[in-house]
């Protein structure tokens, strides 16, 4: 078992655990946002969806473990990895200007990732503490989007995600050494469309609920 | 003392191998039991350094660099020969035995020209081994381009880097035997001295140039190679940290220095732009494949090139050889872009420089062609000159570039003091009056992958090498004289620096013992040497202290030798009483201004002995005899 | 060649040897020819201290023609200076202004200590080398040259790894101070050449594990190196060897 250790406490292995887990991540929100989605085409489809998950109650436990878990190993190794990236320079640059690699995108995965844990852990605690009930979950939504502090934060946190995925979805591949000349560009602009996806598609759900919603029904 | 070569007798073909079966082994287990010293890491030095290494003994290794991958063979562009005749051509070991003696104008001794033929397919073998990523056929076979000076496609290439390359191959042969706790490597350390005990080497004395402690390390026997003396020019194309100095303390410890003044000038370099400028920058002899050389026929035409007509340009290689054109070799081809820039055609701001016109291959084959041949030294002359060589042509300039000269070795590449061994550039052997181009780094690694890990056991198992400590007077000494040089170079405190003295130095150089030598001219030098180095003694103004990270001191010490040697390489200069090669005197040429050797009273090896401080030189000559080859005038109409 | 001279502040890091600290230090240099180097821009300036009783500025350099290696530094916030694909020694003064001013500072990283002003210990590349960046071959062993083919195109992709000069310049740029694109341009070019392949696993897990060891960063693919790197190495090296490194972990025996 040395060699697993060795393996995964190696600066590759922990960026490894890095992109798996966050692929592991991408696939949820894809999933997520097609869930949410639902919720454009009104309280119908969206307490369909969210009934429909209720009864796969086992196949959801599941997946929770498994996120719970990939969520440890990506938060403690990012963390692991943050610090010593620190410790790898101690004395900074008068000035530093980037070279035009870097995006902003890149230059903030430890803080958007931080920023998206904070976020994650809250959505939890709310929705836990006071679980909706799934088939008036379009009610409950369009309720929690009447304030205009949860509108900004929801519409805010999917933006933070958007950014982070821009640069880790390419960045897994990256690291998992998928750079291929004939795929590499493909994938590079899919991280882009994905983090706009992400950004428009989910980021948008609270101001549809505010404006479309809310409006109409207030 | 008589030069004894040591050439073993027997047929050409078949001495190395005789020599070979006769030399002494050292037994394996007992070669772990001495300790050799390898100065440089180079091409010869790092090669030498690992396959010593890997049959067992104990190698300590220096090098002025940070790393040993730095070396100045990093540079070298072009290729390297081999006779493997991959192209079907008609190459053998024979064909580039010929053209290696020829090329060098009949001044290398045959054997050991013939032996460098031998081994060189070897080379080749062992670089792609190591994963060196040579340039290949859509067969995924090894490539081959044509070079100056040969009729066949013999050499070897890695784009423009093939230098860098086998260097790196041989750094990590190296780094493999450091892992492997054989070769123990010292960086950033200077050879001051070479420590004789009982008449053989047997250490150095170095600086470390972090930290500025002395070190003193023992070793059974002591390889140096420690490169070439061009720097002595102050401009050259070797990289600033090339130095005579090594080389020189071994000469005073009783090495004789063998044709100093055989230095060769390539002929397309880009020219000199100002006063501040370091150092010159090569570009590839290949460039004369498809560009043709000009200047305007009258005096002092300040028009752009463009404006000046076709009628009003002389393409004077063309016009002198019309055989070879722009193809002649490159003593020939530097020598008239001299003459043409003397006689007032020179162009450029400095009017030292000639035009190097792709105009008509672009016309010819097409941009597209032209730059996939030459796209990244185009690219390096835009970044250096700020042109764009497709629309204007390049100007370019001869410049030192290679000796041939260095310390005197015999068939084993034993100096005159045993237990000294001379590998690469620093030795004399191979070249003659004038090298080949993409033969110095065949020379490099056949020395030191195929030569020394032979001749080197040969010298150990012949015994009488008693212990040796680091704290017997020869050692101490040695520190002591070193020691006192540097005190005395930062106690002068005096108004000029460092490079001001290297660079009136090499003024002189360039301009009495460079490309057209005269005896006045040389005569001029012989005189102001001496005043200049009297007046660096005395006035010259080094900062900072010992016991530091002192770079200036660093170049002091080598300007300091540069200013000794200058004179010995000058000495043989007036001498030799001939032009041959690299060494164009003047008033021995052809009523073509050509080269015109005297046969009859200097086919030798000048090889000089130290006598002392203010003495004289003695001249110790080692004759060279021709069996194989005849020797013939080059003609290149 | 057309020369102008031009006036410029400069503000250079100093730094005695053995010391721990150091701080910058402003000096005007005035009437470099555009057409120097930066190098020899700062062998102005040094013959100007020299001359004036003060210690001139320590930097390494050798080739001074992009090869060897050797120079480098951070100006104006780059590795090398503001030109894509050039070494400091090769950055000439024609692409800064009259009046400028330019910060000069040395490679910063754990793994490089500063030596001197402008030098840095880069050792730590060497370490990585000889923990197997090399074929295993004795001299005299090896087979006929052409015995291996290699397909062009493998040749050509080594060859552009092997292009790396070992300046560090990628560690330097790096925000992580990552000696990932150095290692991988040695990896890559091994693995793509079949006289590479036996001692791959070896190799890759060897060199990967004393970069760790010696302090430098963790790659975040900020492709920062390959903007900086003065031979425009591709991070398509560091995935190679990333994919090396995987095979080696998972299906080698090698532990
Ligand atoms: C620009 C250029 C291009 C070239 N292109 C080609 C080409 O295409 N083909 C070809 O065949 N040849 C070429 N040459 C020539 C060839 O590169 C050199 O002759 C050859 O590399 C010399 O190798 P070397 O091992 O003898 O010495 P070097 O590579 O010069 O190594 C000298 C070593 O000695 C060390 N050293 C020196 N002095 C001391 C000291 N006092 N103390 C401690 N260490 C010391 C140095 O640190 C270095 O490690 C070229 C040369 C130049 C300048
Ligand atoms: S001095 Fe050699 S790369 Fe700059």
């Amino acid at each position: 078992m040395d060699w697993v250790i060795r393996t995964f406490s190696s600066s590759v292995g922990k960026k490894s655990l890095m992109a798996v887990t966050g692929l592991g991540f991408v696939g949820f929100l894809a999933g997520h946002l097609a869930g949410n989605f639902t919720a454009y085409l009104g309280p119908a489809a969206l307490n369909g969806y969210a009934t429909h998950l209720h009864e796969l109650a086992l196949v959801v436990k599941a997946a929770e473990i498994g996120l719970v878990l990939f969520a440890c190993v990506h938060v403690t190794t990012g963390l692991l990895l943050f610090i010593q990236n620190l410790a790898a320079r101690p004395e900074r640059y008068s000035g530093k200007k980037w070279a035009g690699g870097r995006t902003l995108s890149s230059a903030t995965m430890p803080y958007t990732g931080l920023l998206i844990l904070s976020f994650v852990l809250y959505h939890l605690f709310e929705f836990r503490l006071n679980p909706p009930e799934p088939t008036a979950l379009f009610a409950f939504v369009a309720n929690y989007f009447k304030s205009p502090l949860n509108v900004t934060l929801y519409a805010a946190a999917m933006l933070v995600v958007a950014l982070h995925v821009r640069h880790g979805l390419w960045s897994a591949f990256q690291t998992l050494g998928a750079n291929h000349p004939k795929y590499m560009p493909g994938i590079e602009k899919l991280s882009i469309l994905f983090g706009l996806l992400v950004a428009v598609g989910l980021g948008f759900i609270p101001i549809f609920f505010l404006f479309a919603v809310n409006h109409v029904a207030g | 003392m008589t030069l004894d070569s040591k050439v073993p007798g027997g047929p050409i073909e078949g001495k190395w191998r005789k020599h070979k079966a006769e030399l002494k082994l050292v037994n394996p287990a007992n070669k772990r039991k001495f300790t050799v010293i390898v100065v440089g890491t180079g091409l010869a030095g790092g090669s030498a350094s690992a396959s010593l290494a890997e049959l067992g003994y104990n190698v300590k290794t220096f090098c002025i660099q940070d790393s040993p991958r730095r070396a100045h063979s990093i540079a070298a562009q072009g290729g390297i020969n081999a006779a493997k005749n991959y192209p079907n051509d008609g190459d053998s070991v024979w064909r580039l035995f010929y053209d290696t003696v020829k090329g060098g104008d009949f001044r290398a001794r045959e054997a050991n020209v013939y032996r460098l033929a031998e081994v060189s397919n070897l080379i080749i073998d062992q670089c792609a081994a190591q994963g060196i990523p040579f340039a290949r056929e859509y067969s995924g076979l090894l490539a081959n381009r044509s070079f100056g000076g040969a009729q066949v496609s013999r050499t070897f290439y890695a784009r423009g880097q093939t230098g860098q390359q086998l260097l790196l191959g041989a750094y990590g042969s190296l780094s493999r035997q450091i892992a492997a706790g054989k070769v123990t490597m010292f960086p950033r350390r200077e050879m001051l001295d070479l420590v004789v005990v009982n008449g053989r080497a047997r250490g150095i004395v170095v600086r470390n140039l972090v930290t500025g402690q002395m070190e003193r390390h023992e070793a059974h026997a002591v390889v140096l190679a420690t490169g070439g003396y061009g720097n002595v020019f102050f401009l050259s194309t070797n990289a600033m940290a090339c130095n005579v100095t090594a080389a020189w303390r071994c000469h005073k410890k009783g090495a004789f220095f063998a044709n100093p003044c055989f230095t060769q000038i390539h002929p397309t370099c880009i020219p000199v732009h100002g006063a501040f400028q370091s150092k010159l920058t090569l570009m590839s002899e290949s460039l004369r494949n498809d560009g043709r050389v000009w200047v305007p026929k009258t005096k002092g035409d300040a028009r752009k090139p463009k404006d000046i007509p076709e009628s009003e340009r002389d393409y004077y290689l063309e016009r002198k050889y019309p055989s070879f054109g722009n193809l002649v070799p490159r003593d020939v081809a530097s020598r008239n872009a001299k003459f043409m820039c003397d006689a007032g055609m020179g162009v450029g701001e400095t009017g030292l420089a000639v035009y190097l016109d792709f105009a008509d291959a672009i016309e010819r084959d097409g941009k597209a062609v032209i730059e996939k041949k030459y796209g990244n030294l185009f690219a390096m002359y835009e970044k250096i000159s700020g042109e764009d060589p497709y629309t204007t042509p390049m100007m370019i300039y001869p410049a030192i570039h290679y000796t041939m000269g260095g310390l005197w070795v015999d068939y084993d590449l034993m100096s005159t003091i045993p237990g000294l061994f001379v590998l690469g550039e620093a030795n004399f052997s191979d070249h003659g009056a004038n090298r080949l181009g993409a033969s110095a780094l065949m020379q490099g690694l056949a020395d030191g992958y195929f030569v020394i890990p032979y001749t080197i056991g040969g010298y150990l198992a012949g015994g009488g090498l008693e212990p040796v400590s680091t704290d017997s007077a020869a050692f101490a000494d040695a520190e002591k004289e070193a020691v006192a040089r540097i005190e005395k170079l930062l106690s002068i405190g005096g108004k000029r620096t460092v490079d001001d003295f290297h660079k009136e130095l090499g003024h002189l150089l360039w301009n009495d013992c460079g490309m057209g030598r005269t005896d006045a001219g040389l005569q001029n030098a012989l005189d102001r040497i001496p005043a200049i180095r009297a007046e660096f003694w005395e006035n010259v103004r080094v900062p900072g202290g010992r016991a530091d990270f002192n770079q200036s001191l660093e170049r002091a010490g080598r300007v300091a030798d540069f200013l000794e040697f200058a004179e010995l390489m000058v000495t043989d200069a007036l001498a030799r009483r001939e032009s041959c090669g690299g060494h164009f005197n003047e008033a021995f040429q052809t009523p073509e201004n050509e080269a015109l050797r005297d046969d009859e009273n200097f086919c030798h090896v000048a090889a000089w002995e130290y006598a002392g401080d203010k003495k004289a030189p003695v001249l110790h000559k080692e004759p060279l005899t021709f069996e194989n080859v005849k020797l013939t005038q080059r003609s290149y109409k | 060649m057309s020369a102008r001279t031009i006036n410029l502040t400069l503000k250079i890091w100093r730094q005695r040897q053995g010391e721990k600290k150091g701080a910058f230090e402003t000096f005007e240099a005035r009437g470099i020819s555009t057409d120097s180097s930066f190098l020899e821009m700062l062998d102005v300036v040094n013959e100007n201290l020299t001359l004036s009783g003060r210690e001139p500025v320590a930097f390494d350099h050798d080739c001074r023609e992009g090869i060897c290696g050797m120079c480098g530094a951070v100006v104006n916030g780059r590795a090398h200076g503001p030109e894509a694909g050039t070494t400091l020694c090769q950055l000439h003064m024609r692409h800064f202004q009259d009046g400028d001013t330019i910060a000069i500072e040395p490679f910063r990283a754990r793994a490089f200590k500063v030596i001197k002003d402008l030098a840095v210990d880069r050792g730590a590349f060497d370490s990585i080398i000889q923990a197997g960046g090399f074929i295993s071959v004795n001299t005299g062993s090896s087979p006929e040259a052409n015995s291996t083919p290699v397909p062009q195109e493998n040749a050509e992709a080594a060859m552009d790894a092997a292009a790396c000069i070992g300046c560090g310049a990628c560690v330097a740029s790096c925000p992580n101070a990552s000696a990932m694109l150095f290692l991988s341009a040695k990896v890559s070019q091994m693995a793509l050449l079949p006289q590479g392949r036996p001692e791959a696993a070896k190799r890759v897990l060897g060199m990967l594990r004393k970069m760790d060891a010696l302090g430098f960063g963790n790659c975040t693919n900020e492709r920062e190196c390959e903007a900086d790197c003065p031979k425009e190495i591709s991070i398509a090296h560091i995935a190679r060897m990333n994919r090396e490194f995987l095979k080696a972990s998972f299906f080698s025996k090698e532990k």
